[in-house]
Formats: C-alpha cells, sequence, structure tokens
C-alpha cells in the first residue's frame, strides 16, 4: 500500500519529466526501427558481398570501386541530374498555373480541383498513361508528332528521348503539387501591401517579383522541397514505362538500386546497399540545407 | 490563511538572467499589483508563483508551506491567463467546471459549484453557449469563474483585461475590485497600466529589469516614489524630470532652475551638484502661482475639454508638460509663465534616487 | 488580391478567360480524357484502330471483364487492408509524438523533431535492403501486416512534423491552464488537445490514405504473391498479361485510382489544408 502510495508521489513529482518520453515512445520506437536503424544496416551491408539469403562476405569498399567501373551507374547519375533540373520546372509551372486559375469566377473551384487531380493518381496510373500516351501508332502523342513532323517517334524506346519523356510524365502530377502550393500562398497575400504597391505604381512583372514572390516565399520553399525530393526519389514512372531501358538508358539510382539487389539478375544486396548509400548521400545535402533553413526558422519563433 | 512570501527568488533562462532575487511579503487578504514595463518580469514573477515557471533558487511559501518544489495543482492557486485560455470545444458550464471533473469531484458538487459562481458572475443564462460565442467581457468572467470554483488561496491573474476595449476595461476593474470585496482572498494581478494598479490595488509592486524598484500602497507610490523609474511611471501624464544645480543652503537645499530663477525646497542634502528635479504636470501653475517661475514658449496645447494640457520650451530647450484648466486660452506661439511649487517638487540625485520629496499634505 | 481580378477587366478579355479555362483544362487532363474514353471504347474498336475516334459504343463491359477476368477485385481489398490500418496508426502514434513534441521543451526535443522530420526525406533505396530482412525474418513477407508495419512507421515521420506543427498552433494557455487545475498530463492531451486536433487527424487521414494507397515501391518489395498484393503492384502485374489490350489497362487503372480520387473530392479541404501546411506565413 505504502508502496503505492510513494509511487503515485513520484509520478505527480516527475510527471513532467516522464510524460514527453512516454508519449513519444510508440512512434519514435517505430521509427528508430523502420527507418533510423535500417538506414545504419543499409551502410553496413554496402561493405558487404552478400546475396540476402547466406553469409555476409565483408569485401570493404569492393563495391564502391565496382561502381566507379560500372557505366550504368554513370548513366544513372547522369539520368538523375537532368532528372533534378528538369523536374524543377514544376515550380514556374506550378506558379503560372495558379496565376492563372487565381480568380473568382463561377466554377473556379472545380477548375482548381481538376487541375490539381493528376497529383491524387498514384503514380503506376500515371505512367500507364503516358505508356498510352507516347505508344507508336496509336498513342496521342505520337500522332500528333507524325501529323506536325511527318515522321514517327517511339519516345519510350528511343534513347534520346525516353528520359525526357519520363520527365514530363513526372512533371504532370508535380506541378499540380506546385500549383496547389501556390494558390494556397496566393489566397493569403496580404492584401494591404498590394494595394500599397498598386498605390506606388507597381503592376504586373514588377508587381510579381518584388511584392508578391517575396510573399510566396514559403510556398516555394515547401514546392523547392517536395521537387527536388520527388525528383531524386524518381522510382514508380520509371519501373512501370520502361524499367530503365532501352539498353539501359532512362536507369536512375533509386531503380537501378532496386535492379541489382532484387531482380532477375540475381540479388546482389550489398552492391545494391552501396548504390543505395550513394544516393543516400546525394539526397542528404538537400536535406541538410532544408534542415538547416527550418532550425533558423524554428529559432525565429 | 494565505499569505504569500518570496526570499531571494531569481530565475534564469540559461545563461539570461530574468529574475534577480525578489523579496516579497503579500498579505493575507491582499490584492497586490505587479507593474512595470513589457519584458521588466513581472509576468515570470506571476508564473513562477503559479509554477508553471521553475524557480531557480530561493524559496516561495503559500500559506506558511514552502511551496517552491511543488506542482501547480498543489499549490492552492487558481490563474486568470491574458488570453483567458477557455476551451474552444466546451460550453461555459463546462469550462467552469473542468478542473474539478478532472479531479474527481462528484457531479452534484460540480454542479452546486458550476452555478453558484455563474450566479456570481451573471454567467447563468450562457451556461450552455461555446467560448466562440461569448463577448470579450463575458470571456473575461467565465475565466474567472473557472479560478472561483476551486475555492482557491490565492488568485493570480496575468493582464486578464488587456484585450478588452477602453469602456469594458474600466467595468471589468470595477467587477474584480468588486469579487476581491466578496471572496476576501489574497490576489496577485500583474498589469502593465499604471491606471489599473492605482485604482485597483492594496499594494504595488514596480518591478524592472528583474528587481523590485519600490513596493507600497498606491498614494505612497505617488508621492514618495524612491527613484526616477518609479517616479515616471507612476502617474499619468508622466512626471517633468528638469536638469538643474542644487546646493546645500540653510532651511533646505537651494536648486536653480533652467532660465536662473531659484527655489528652495524643505530638507537637507549632503552635496552639491547637478541633479534632477521632478515635478508632476497636475502640480504646475499655467498661471505663474508658485514659490518660483520658469519662462517658456507654449508648443502644443491639448484641450481634453475637462483640462488643457500644454508642452512648454524652457529657455534651455527642456520641455515641460503643464495641467490646465479647461477653458485655458493659451495657444502654441505663446509666452507662458510656469510656477512651480516647492512644497510639489521632488529632487533625486545624479544616481537617480530620491533626496528630497515633496509632501503636499504638509 | 494578385493578379488582378478578370472582373475588372475589359468585357473581351472576361470572355476571353471564361473561353480559355476550359480548353486549357482540356489539354491539361488530356492523358486522363484519354485513358477514360480508351476504358470505355469496346474491343472491336482498338482491333479496328478506331483509337481517337467517336467510340462506336459504350463498353462497361470492359470494367466488368477487368473484374470478372483478372483479381483486381483481391487487389483493391488487400489496398484497403493496407491502407485503412496505417491511417489509424500513423494518425494515432503522431498524435502522441506530435503532443510530446510540441508541448514540453526536454533538451533533446528539436533533435528528435528533426530526426523525424529528415527521416521523412530519405530515399526509400537505404532502407530497402535492411527492411525487406526484417520482414521476412519476422515472417511477414508477403503479408499485409509487413506493409502496414513498415508504412506506419514511415509515414509517423510526416505525420509527427505536421502534428507538431499544428499543437504548436495551439494557445499554450490551455495547457497551462489545465495544469494549474490539476489536471494530469495524459488527459490534458485526451480531454483538451485531442479534441482540438479533429481538423489535423482528418487532413492526415485522408493524406495518408492517398500516400499509402498510391505506393507502388514496397508493394513490390515487401510483397510476392497475388493473395497480399496491393492494386498498385497488381495493376503493373495485369499491364504484363493484357499486352496490348489498352481497353483493359485502361479500365483497371481507373478502377485502381477511383478510392484515392473519390477522398480527395470528398475531403478536398482537408487535404489540401495537409498538403500546403508551411506554405504560407503563421
Amino acid at each position: 500500500m505504502s508502496d503505492t502510495a510513494r509511487s503515485a508521489g513520484f509520478w505527480k513529482r516527475n510527471q513532467l519529466k516522464i510524460a514527453p518520453w512516454a508519449f513519444l515512445a510508440p512512434g519514435a520506437i517505430m521509427f528508430l526501427l523502420y527507418v533510423l536503424i535500417p538506414i545504419v544496416q543499409s551502410v553496413w551491408i554496402s561493405f558487404h558481398d552478400w546475396d540476402g539469403l547466406g553469409d555476409k562476405v565483408w569485401i570493404g569498399l569492393g563495391n564502391y570501386v565496382e561502381l566507379l567501373d560500372d557505366d550504368t551507374f554513370y548513366v544513372a547519375l547522369k539520368n538523375n541530374l537532368i532528372w533534378l533540373a528538369l523536374y524543377l520546372l514544376a515550380i514556374p509551372m506550378g506558379l503560372a498555373t495558379a496565376l492563372f486559375l487565381n480568380q473568382t469566377v463561377w466554377g473556379i473551384r472545380l477548375y482548381k480541383s481538376l487541375f490539381f487531380f493528376p497529383f491524387v493518381i498514384s503514380q503506376v496510373v500515371v505512367g500507364l498513361m503516358f505508356t498510352w500516351f507516347y505508344a507508336p501508332d496509336f498513342g496521342l502523342f505520337s500522332q500528333l508528332i507524325k501529323w506536325l513532323t511527318g515522321t514517327e517517334i517511339a519516345v519510350l524506346a528511343d534513347e534520346r528521348f525516353v528520359t525526357l519523356g519520363i520527365i514530363v510524365a513526372g512533371l504532370w502530377p508535380q506541378t499540380a503539387y506546385c500549383m496547389i502550393l501556390y494558390l494556397t500562398g496566393l489566397n493569403n497575400l496580404n492584401p494591404e501591401q498590394i494595394e500599397a504597391a498598386r498605390m506606388d505604381n507597381a503592376r504586373g512583372w514588377r508587381l510579381l517579383w518584388h511584392v508578391i514572390l517575396p510573399q510566396l516565399a514559403p510556398a516555394t520553399f515547401i514546392a523547392m522541397v517536395v521537387t527536388v525530393i520527388g525528383a531524386l526519389r524518381s522510382f514508380d514512372l520509371v519501373s512501370i514505362m520502361t524499367a530503365g531501358g532501352p539498353y539501359g538508358s532512362s536507369q536512375v539510382l533509386s531503380y537501378f538500386m532496386y535492379e541489382q539487389a532484387l531482380s532477375e539478375y540475381g540479388y546482389r544486396m550489398g552492391y545494391g546497399a552501396a548504390i543505395a548509400v550513394v544516393l543516400f548521400l546525394i539526397m542528404m545535402v538537400f536535406i541538410t540545407l532544408f534542415i538547416v533553413r527550418m532550425i533558423a526558422q524554428e529559432r525565429n519563433r | 490563511m494565505a499569505e504569500v512570501s518570496l526570499s531571494k527568488v531569481t530565475k534564469e533562462f540559461g545563461a539570461v538572467s530574468v529574475i534577480k532575487g525578489i523579496d516579497l511579503q503579500i498579505a493575507d487578504g491582499e490584492f497586490c499589483v505587479f507593474v512595470g514595463p513589457s519584458g521588466c518580469g513581472k509576468s515570470t514573477l506571476l508564473r513562477m508563483v503559479a509554477g508553471l515557471e521553475e524557480i531557480s533558487s530561493g524559496a516561495l511559501r503559500i500559506g506558511g508551506r514552502d511551496m517552491t518544489q511543488v506542482g501547480p495543482s498543489d499549490r492552492g492557486v487558481a490563474m486568470v491567463f491574458q488570453s483567458y485560455a477557455l476551451y474552444p470545444h466546451m460550453t461555459v458550464a463546462e469550462n467552469i467546471g473542468f478542473g474539478l471533473r478532472m479531479t474527481g469531484h462528484d457531479k452534484a458538487e460540480i454542479a452546486k459549484r458550476t452555478s453558484a459562481a455563474a450566479k456570481m458572475l451573471q454567467l447563468d443564462h450562457l451556461l450552455d453557449r461555446k467560448p466562440g460565442q461569448l463577448s470579450g467581457g463575458q470571456r473575461q468572467r467565465v475565466a474567472i469563474g473557472r479560478a472561483i470554483v476551486r475555492n482557491p488561496d490565492v488568485f493570480l491573474f496575468d493582464e486578464p483585461l488587456s484585450n478588452l476595449d477602453a469602456a469594458l476595461r474600466v467595468q471589468m476593474r470595477g467587477e474584480i475590485s468588486r469579487l476581491h470585496q466578496d471572496l476576501g482572498a489574497t490576489m496577485i494581478y500583474v498589469t502593465h497600466d499604471q491606471v489599473e494598479a492605482m485604482t485597483m490595488a492594496d499594494k504595488i509592486v514596480v518591478l524592472s529589469a528583474g528587481h523590485i524598484e519600490q513596493v507600497g500602497s498606491p498614494l505612497e507610490l505617488y508621492h514618495r516614489p524612491r527613484n526616477l523609474f518609479v517616479a515616471g511611471f507612476i502617474g499619468s501624464p508622466k512626471m517633468n524630470f528638469l536638469t538643474v544645480e542644487a546646493r546645500p543652503a540653510p532651511g533646505g537645499a537651494e536648486v536653480t532652475l533652467p532660465g536662473g530663477a531659484v527655489v528652495t525646497l524643505a530638507g537637507q542634502i549632503a552635496v552639491a551638484g547637478q541633479m534632477t528635479l521632478g515635478l508632476r504636470p497636475e502640480h504646475a501653475s499655467a498661471t505663474g502661482v508658485g514659490d518660483a517661475v520658469l519662462e517658456g514658449t507654449v508648443k502644443l496645447a491639448e484641450h481634453l475639454g475637462s483640462e488643457t494640457l500644454f508642452f512648454v520650451a524652457l529657455s534651455d530647450g527642456s520641455e515641460i508638460a503643464v495641467k490646465a484648466d479647461g477653458l485655458a486660452s493659451e495657444r502654441p506661439g505663446d509666452r507662458m509663465r510656469v510656477g512651480v511649487p516647492a512644497r510639489a517638487c521632488h529632487l533625486f540625485d545624479a544616481a537617480g534616487q530620491a533626496l528630497i520629496n515633496g509632501d503636499l499634505t504638509r | 488580391m494578385f493578379p488582378t481580378p478578370i472582373q475588372k477587366a475589359s468585357p473581351a478579355a472576361r470572355i476571353g478567360y471564361q473561353v480559355l479555362l476550359p480548353v486549357a483544362l482540356m489539354i491539361w487532363l488530356i492523358p486522363l480524357i484519354g485513358v477514360a474514353v480508351t476504358s470505355l471504347r469496346p474491343a472491336s474498336d482498338l482491333a479496328a484502330g478506331n483509337y481517337f475516334g467517336i467510340p462506336s459504343g459504350l463498353a462497361f463491359e470492359n470494367y466488368a471483364a477487368v473484374f470478372r477476368d483478372s483479381p483486381i477485385g483481391w487487389y483493391i481489398l488487400n489496398s484497403f487492408k493496407v491502407t485503412v490500418p496505417t491511417v489509424i496508426g500513423a494518425v494515432a502514434l503522431s498524435c502522441l509524438t506530435g503532443f510530446a513534441l510540441a508541448v514540453y521543451g526536454f533538451r533533446a526535443n528539436l533533435w528528435v523533431f528533426f530526426a523525424f522530420v529528415a527521416g521523412n526525406f530519405i530515399p526509400f533505396q537505404i532502407l530497402m535492403v535492411p527492411v525487406r530482412d526484417m520482414t521476412l525474418r519476422a515472417g511477414m513477407y508477403d503479408t499485409t501486416l509487413g506493409l502496414v508495419l513498415f508504412h506506419i512507421a514511415f509515414q509517423t515521420g510526416f505525420c509527427t512534423l505536421f502534428m507538431r506543427n499544428f499543437i504548436k498552433g495551439l494557445p499554450f494557455a490551455l495547457i497551462e491552464s489545465a495544469r494549474v487545475e490539476g489536471v494530469s498530463e495524459w488527459r490534458i492531451f485526451r480531454h483538451i488537445v485531442l479534441p482540438l486536433m479533429r481538423p489535423a487527424i482528418a487532413a492526415l487521414s485522408v493524406l495518408v490514405f492517398t500516400f499509402v494507397w498510391n505506393d507502388y515501391f514496397w508493394a513490390t518489395v515487401l510483397v510476392q504473391g497475388q493473395h497480399a498484393m496491393p492494386v498498385t503492384a497488381g495493376l503493373y502485374s495485369l499491364n504484363g498479361q493484357w499486352v496490348a489490350a489498352w481497353h483493359l489497362v485502361s479500365a483497371g487503372s481507373i478502377v485502381a485510382a477511383l478510392p484515392p480520387v473519390l477522398m480527395f473530392f470528398l475531403m478536398q479541404r482537408h487535404f489540401i489544408a495537409g498538403l500546403t501546411l508551411g506554405a504560407t506565413k503563421g
């Protein structure tokens, strides 16, 4: 009896110190188990030769050395950079669409929803739609090209265009995402600041550049974050539309890793993990930038 | 009995010292107001009494018991927040009874106490409303009701009227004073508004930069400010400060005013030198009546109807505010002779400490 | 408002805008419209080379065929079995973690918070090998439970970011006031904070539903057989079987896309509130 009384007193006295950890524990343990620890394990595995079943054989930097000699790795790396550069177009395109739709006319809400639509759809479905769109003979796009130029291009089978074709498919939902971020931003502009700027004779582009865009900075930041992350994560579309082909020309690191670790070419877990570590390090550059900025914001609160 | 006593209480946030050693006694049933400019630590001090901020060092006693390490719920205090902190998803009745429900009181008891508090605050007809449907004054009353039902020994108010408009503020000021008379409980009230402090307090504690400048009744602070800070903070419009030369003289202190006039103050000073003379606008005379006269030019006249406030530029470039009759007719640019009554003057040394406090009751 | 409201422009510009809107929308949605039309095109049209013309009839039997001749109904059921528990689990866990990080100023607070945020941005591939291995060893490979547990853990990162910022936006005096009244921390969470989190819970539920429903990567990594396969991975494998049967692929795509689309239209306000978190100042 006295024990429970004492423990109740203990709880009461130390409630504020214990409570945060009690609230944190379930989520944090799951996150630790499934996210944080596996990152470390992947790094560890990347130093081994491993087929996923047998014993791991320590080969040090062997996987990384092999990677440096692997042509596909460079193709994937180059394609990742192209993805990154072109994917960022989603931001100005999203802004343009948002500016176009930021009116109050009849039915505009429905228009906004429908413009946003591509983002809600699974990338698998987006990939299938664009495969159909690009299909030679009967795809809408190839018909259009044929009609315009007289020659037919099989986008997804052409090493020159395949990555571009996939990126266009990715830009479709990504532009929608950026658009909705900007629409929300535009909705929350400070109307008095705009009126003041108009009284100061700013209009059109200059108003947009000097007054509107600075106010949209938080939306731009988030659009940057999600677009950069999205570009480097690009897996679904590549897998659905080309599986890296033709002849590995549309490879990206995320798919290359998957293919090496888990496909008909055999289970090369160690090699896959090494590719994943490279991708992770590239992404960490961006993640660190984002976090540094978020910390700065957090301090300013 | 619930007197509150603080001894050598300090608070540090990291390396920053916010409360720098407070010693204070608040008697049972007293209405004590902490007043000071923003950032002076008055809210922090109140929150330390509430138990919402830890006390870095020193001791807090409430009703004779050491409460320094005790959690907020066991200190016998109730607090009214500046934002009222009403739970938006609960009705007025639920808001008032929530603390009782959470601490295991039975339903009948909760209902009884809630309705008693509601009656006292004229909230009876609003018990089923949500906070979103109430006016500012009504929300304020609900917040007070939530404190009352708990029968606390000490009520804590953190700038409770700052979100109300001017008229409502005057009304609620009266209601809180009346509540204090009815309940007879100890109350500690934080405000930055010296008018609130003057009108409500038994005892005012003037704080600045984490330490106490002066403790006393409203009239004590008004008539006998201990230093320049308190002199300037209490009273509206603000006390005038003039840079003067003063020297000891037989029968008092001889003060040379800007423009050369000399006035002798009753009281002793030890050494001569440059000092500060304090004179409240309401004690200066726009018609030149007094023991000395300051010559100047009217720069600005504020006509408030019942009175007129003149801002007069003196020969040395300093400015003095003078409160005059509502019918006074001087206009900007006119010459004015400002009378200085010696017994209303305060003299402060170079460090800002009061050497002589004028005494109008003499 | 920016740009200048079209109502203030000339009548010609106004009419031009009203005409441009539907045209722009049509162009924007061409891939979708094309697939939707194809999904209703009779197979005979495709055989006859009528890919773009007016369909010779509305072939709702394409949809019937998809359900009859393929396990897509089963795949959809699997998707629900993965998605619904994930939504519940991730939202519940993040209510707790978000509360902990928003309300308590303990020393490691910001570090824990940024670990959640950063984890949310990492590439899935860095997790793939160990998570697959762990799921295998726990006997949960090829089960919906294996997927659910991973998704809960991963989505908790994003959800915690969201919940923490939402709770930070609530007046802290509510919590302090309850503390002065002697309410325990758990009851503060349960009776004061949780009821006020309803909009955040709604927003996160629709978002997580969409994210998890649309997941394809983990569905291929953690599941192999039909019996646990969600509709995204299922659709891809069907795509392999229905070579050139574009009317079936289209119908299957529409079916697979439908649940999140419905979710979006029903809960649009919450969906956008969740997605645009932080896109405005304060």
